[in-house]
């Protein structure tokens, strides 16, 4: 039970395109509905890849299949050139995954640094660790300071509880420990969603200092300005598959929103638009 | 709104010491027998049992659950042990050893209708509630289990401690406490509790078996009731079939006392302690005062409300 921290590796040039999730021809019914009819997934290491989609467009779907939640009925999802088949969120988790969801998930009348550490707690060396089974609270403190330090959120004491703080502040203590704990991929669904402008922004600047730490990040979410800020390329599922993957800095966002809805058909985007 | 929530910790701590001395300080003016040592004993002595309830019953409303069959349950407990060493001829220790076993297999039935089928534990312990009180009646056949070996009645003897009579089943109810405290703040299970009763989708998706915590928290509910099973017979000698009826609400109440939140998540176990020496006060006290039982009961009625409501406003307070 004892974790271990994984070391930051800082993200280099050579890794940058390295391939670590993968998955193909995913399908996945629900009785009369084919929710996933072949789609397609690629992240690469060291982006953040937002996945975007219409209600229904299979998105989902998708990232309950890379997070563990569902078990896709065909094809395959390889994690660093590895295929791997979940069983649940737990699976995910030790094979490096942590997912982050919009609902705020923490328990708020513990502490920030339990939090943290909540199913992963460290204990104590010895007798005091092995035998009466006892937490190692001064190391949790401090790999808690450490990592939030690391992580530029400005949170004064580890040790208040998570209730006295803000609506983005707690979503930053989910993203902190996904973030610490992770060793390939971080999926984060809806992060901002509940959250207003300010705090919304508090958290895509934690992201992408997730990003530049070296770990993949998979965002998905409803609000064009918030990927339009963070991420590196543009997932955009429609119908049951993958319909393109858009480069951000070269396409506007009314196109990629005619893209999503239909309104577009990918035939139709230029090349440059198009992320490779 | 920081300042004013991070003044509620040491409030829900501090308060149930508070209304503590208050009610021995209050106490202490209308009699004179109130503050002398023996009085003190007696009054832990008459805590002990309920005491011991409680902790279990503080698992279980820390996991934002409730057990209203836990002083049915210990009565159980009592007449199984009881009979098994009377009738059944079994050695006390085997005997005692059965008691402790049924009323933790009641944990277990209880623990596995919360988990299992999803029903509410409210419903569900007031069934074995009922279940557990007509095993009681039906097995003794209403009738009190005398004539105890010797050695059952061992928690229930004192020794003495600066003039003051000490039961050793007072020590065994401070040990369990002391146990309890320890496995909750210093352990991972321990902190799972906590984590279930605060959220337990957000803790079931970071990988804890937030089932298996809930399961294990009814158990040792079970457990603690056996526990306190064997006290009871010890304090009064014989195998009582209508034992448990006050502790069973007075549990609940120790625990609300003590500034554990029904809503779950929240609470210390020693809060809890005080609260059954609150409740063990106000029974002593008032009787000391030549007050009638039923006047007991309203009191003991009137407080666990005055503290749910505490509770309730001081968690709207600090939103």
């Amino acid at each position: 039970m004892n974790a271990v921290l994984k070391p930051i590796h800082l993200n280099t040039p050579e890794t940058a395109q390295q391939i670590v999730m993968q998955a193909r021809g995913l399908v996945k019914r629900y009785g009369q509905v084919t929710a996933l009819d072949g789609a397609d997934f690629e992240l690469r290491a060291g982006e953040i890849l937002a996945v975007i989609g219409d209600n229904g467009a299979g998105k989902s779907s998708l990232i309950k299949c890379l997070s563990g939640a569902t078990i896709p009925d065909a094809g395959d999802i390889l994690l660093d050139g590895k295929p791997i088949h979940f069983k649940s969120p737990i699976d995910a988790r030790r094979a490096g995954i942590e997912t982050v969801y919009q609902d705020l998930a923490v328990a708020p009348a513990m502490t920030i640094a339990e939090n943290l550490f909540l199913g992963r707690e460290l204990r104590r060396q010895g007798f005091l660790g092995n035998v009466l089974r006892m937490l190692d609270k001064k190391r949790m403190l401090e790999e808690s300071i450490a990592r939030m330090n690391d992580l530029k959120v400005g949170i004064r004491s580890m040790t208040q509880a998570v209730e006295t703080l803000s609506g983005g502040q707690r979503q930053c203590v989910a993203v902190a420990r996904a973030a610490a704990f992770a060793q390939h991929v971080v999926i984060m669904d809806e992060p901002t969603a509940a959250l207003g402008v300010k705090e919304g922004n508090m958290v895509l600047e934690l992201i992408r200092r997730v990003r530049d730490k070296g770990l993949p990040v998979v965002l998905i979410s409803h609000n064009m300005p918030h990927v339009f800020e963070v991420a590196d390329r543009i997932h955009v599922a429609r119908l049951g598959k993958r319909a393109a993957v858009l480069n951000p800095k070269k396409i506007s966002m009314s196109d990629t929103v005619a893209v999503m809805t239909g309104a577009m058909q990918p035939e139709d985007i230029a090349a440059e638009c198009l992320a490779h | 709104m920081n300042a004013r929530t991070l003044q509620l910790p040491p409030l829900a701590t501090l308060g149930p010491f508070i209304a503590l001395l208050l009610a021995c300080t209050f106490f202490a003016t209308q009699s004179d027998r109130f503050l002398t040592g023996q009085n003190l004993s007696l009054i832990l002595q008459q805590v002990m049992v309920v005491g011991v309830i409680a902790i279990g019953q503080t698992l279980i409303i820390l996991t934002a659950g409730i057990d209203l069959s836990c002083g049915m349950v210990m009565a159980l407990g009592g007449i199984v042990m009881t009979k098994f060493a009377t009738e059944l001829g079994l050695p006390p220790a085997l005997a005692i050893a059965c008691g402790i076993g049924v009323t933790t297999l009641f944990g277990l039935i209880n623990g596995l209708l919360v988990t299992r089928i999803k029903l509410p534990p409210f419903i569900v312990t007031l069934g074995t509630l009922n279940i557990a009180f007509a095993i009681t009646q039906l097995y003794s056949n209403s009738q009190t289990i005398t004539d105890l070996p010797e050695s059952m009645n061992v928690l229930g003897n004192t020794f003495q401690v600066g003039g003051a009579s000490v039961a050793y089943g007072v020590v065994l109810m401070l040990a369990l406490y002391f146990v309890t405290w320890f496995g909750l703040r210093e352990t991972a299970p321990g902190r799972h509790v906590y984590a279930v009763g605060n959220n337990p989708e957000a803790t079931r998706l970071t990988g804890i078996p937030t089932q298996r915590v809930l399961l294990g928290v009814y158990v040792l509910a079970g457990l603690f009731y056996g526990i306190a099973s064997l006290l009871s017979v010890a304090r009064t000698g014989v195998g009582d079939p209508n034992a448990g009826q006050t502790e069973n609400l007075d549990a609940i109440t120790a625990v609300v006392l003590g500034g554990t939140s029904l809503f779950g998540g929240r609470g210390v176990i020693l809060g809890t302690l005080v609260g059954a020496l609150i409740v063990g006060v106000f029974r002593n006290g008032l009787t000391l005062m030549g007050v009638s039982s039923i006047y007991q009961v309203l009191v003991t009625g009137i407080l666990v409300i005055l503290a749910v409501a505490t509770d309730q406003l001081s968690r709207k307070g600090g939103r």
